[in-house]
């Protein structure tokens, strides 16, 4: 029997492909169901106009039931959006990717999640313990555990 | 084994359509969080996360000062603390002992067994025990100490239930009946059928090998009924199915439960939609009676609640009822502070 990830993922992606994406957000790859990477851009005027960011997703087997892996990719120059919940090593703090993360998410939903994160921006910074964070940070944003409070940014 | 300090608390969840984000100081509303002051936003957890302190920041005077709750030992006694405290104190103690060494669900073990581990501990404990035991509960069913622990009990006794039922081909029928009405259920409060179908089916599949031969051919037993629940996959399946149903029950009826959503640790109100994402579609969140009000409803079960607390006069055991089946036999659950295990009642 296959895994319950790829039972899942097969579906998101079967929609994916025939449903597409919503706007500003494209699949670059899913060659297989443990890494998958998107294009992320903010429509409309928001502090990020004209930028464009990569979203890589790392499942496990037990996904959907544990959370993704998600982060921005901060390789072959590219960079993780400026913005305060978002470390520079792309590693992003929100509830959803963490302990609230739940099966009734899906890929894309964390992708409009991200993107809305994004648009209602109202100051490019990064988090105020980025350099502390980033020296110790896991290579897994998964294995951080990040307190959540602030539903305002 | 309850030894927490409350100010190692990562559960201050404030919520809005999306979800929360990090606490950030510098852009921190006026509105954000007022007491007590956070730990320090973002701590690298190793394999070792309890031996972190959050508390102790190398740079202190960039920090609130880091209040001192009372500390909380094993001799510390539970009717003392609020509520509040008691859920913080258990669902820290979820978050950050994960009690992986347990089984998900375990096979029945004597109730002495249980009495044994209080007796150096807390008599009002071993008298209640005590009370159970007279009363014709002589054993239970450990699950394992993940948030999950009242699902997976209700789970693991619904299908049980249906293996021991006078008649199991009627039994399995009208499970099969109402479980296949969730689905149009969760579809109409906007579920897409992709998020809930694999999980649905690992309970679909379960019910029916009550009476049909899987596909080696043999029908569900105790014991493969327990290999089941302990195959984390399977498991966890159902166990999310479940907090699905109980979203969706929530939603559907929402006269029935708007008045009883608050977030057990601040105690604020919280709209229908916060408390289904916070805390019941979010794996791993305790249930509580809203929760179980619904979940036994959607299903249509009976479930009779032992409050094993210290806190009863005469040793006696105070039983909270669910009801929503005639004349079906309850699924007994014993609920010791943060933790739920199946309790095997008198009738078998």
């Amino acid at each position: 029997m296959s895994s319950i990830s790829s039972r899942r993922l097969s579906k998101e992606l079967m929609e994916i492909k025939n449903d597409g994406c919503p706007v500003g957000i494209n699949l670059v790859q899913a060659d297989d169901f443990s890494t998958w990477l998107f294009t992320l851009e903010v429509m409309g005027e928001s502090l990020y106009k004209n930028e464009q960011f990569t979203l890589q997703f790392r499942f496990d087997e037990q996904y959907p039931i544990s959370s993704p892996a998600v982060q921005f990719v901060v390789t072959d120059g590219r960079q993780a959006p400026i913005h305060p919940h978002v470390y520079s090593n792309g590693h992003i703090c929100a509830s959803i990717l963490g302990n609230e993360w739940s099966p009734v998410l899906s890929v894309i939903a964390v992708c409009v999640t991200l993107q809305s994160m994004l648009a209602s921006c109202k100051k490019k910074q990064r988090p105020v313990d980025n350099d502390r964070y980033v020296k110790h940070a896991p290579e897994n944003p998964k294995k951080t555990r990040f307190h959540y409070d602030d539903d305002t940014v | 084994m309850i030894s927490s300090n409350l100010a190692q608390s990562f559960n201050r969840l404030r919520v809005e359509r999306f979800g929360a984000f990090c606490l950030c100081p510098s852009t921190m509303s006026s509105d954000a969080a007022p007491a007590p002051p956070p730990p320090p936003p973002a701590v690298a957890a190793d394999a070792d996360t309890s031996s972190s302190n959050p508390g102790s920041d190398p740079n202190p005077s960039q920090n609130p000062p880091v209040e001192h709750p009372t500390q909380i030992t094993e001799d510390t006694d539970i009717s003392t603390l609020s509520a509040a405290q008691i859920y913080e104190l258990n669902q820290n103690l979820l978050d950050l002992t994960s009690d992986v060494q347990r089984p998900l669900i375990a096979a029945l073990t004597p109730i002495s067994e249980l009495r044994a581990e209080y007796e150096n501990g807390s008599p009002a404990f071993v008298k209640q025990i005590d009370y159970l035991q007279s009363q014709g509960y002589s054993s239970i069913r450990r699950t394992r100490g993940d948030g999950d622990c009242f699902y997976r009990s209700v789970a693991f006794a619904y299908v049980e239930n249906l293996l021991h039922a006078s008649d199991p081909e009627l039994a399995v029928a009208s499970a099969l009946s109402t479980l296949e009405e969730t689905q149009g259920m969760l579809e109409s409060i906007g579920y897409e059928r992709m998020v809930f179908e694999d999980f649905y089916e690992v309970l679909d599949e379960l019910v029916k090998n009550v009476i049909a031969p899987d596909v080696s051919g043999r029908t569900l037993t105790e014991e493969t009924l327990l290999e089941a629940f302990q195959n984390p996959e399977k498991s966890n399946s159902i166990v999310v199915y479940l907090r699905m149903l109980t979203s969706a029950q929530i939603k559907l009826d929402p006269e029935s439960f708007t008045d009883f959503l608050f977030h057990p640790e601040t105690g604020e109100p919280l709209e229908i939609r916060d408390f289904c994402e916070q805390l019941v579609d979010a794996t791993g969140k305790e249930a509580d009676h809203v929760q179980m009000t619904a979940l036994t409803k959607i299903l249509r079960i009976n479930v009779d609640v032992a409050y094993l607390d210290g806190r009863g006069s005469n040793g006696q055991v105070e039983f909270v009822k669910f009801e929503w089946a005639e004349a079906a036999t309850p699924i007994c659950l014993l609920y010791r502070p943060g933790h739920y295990d199946i309790l095997v009642g008198p009738k078998r």
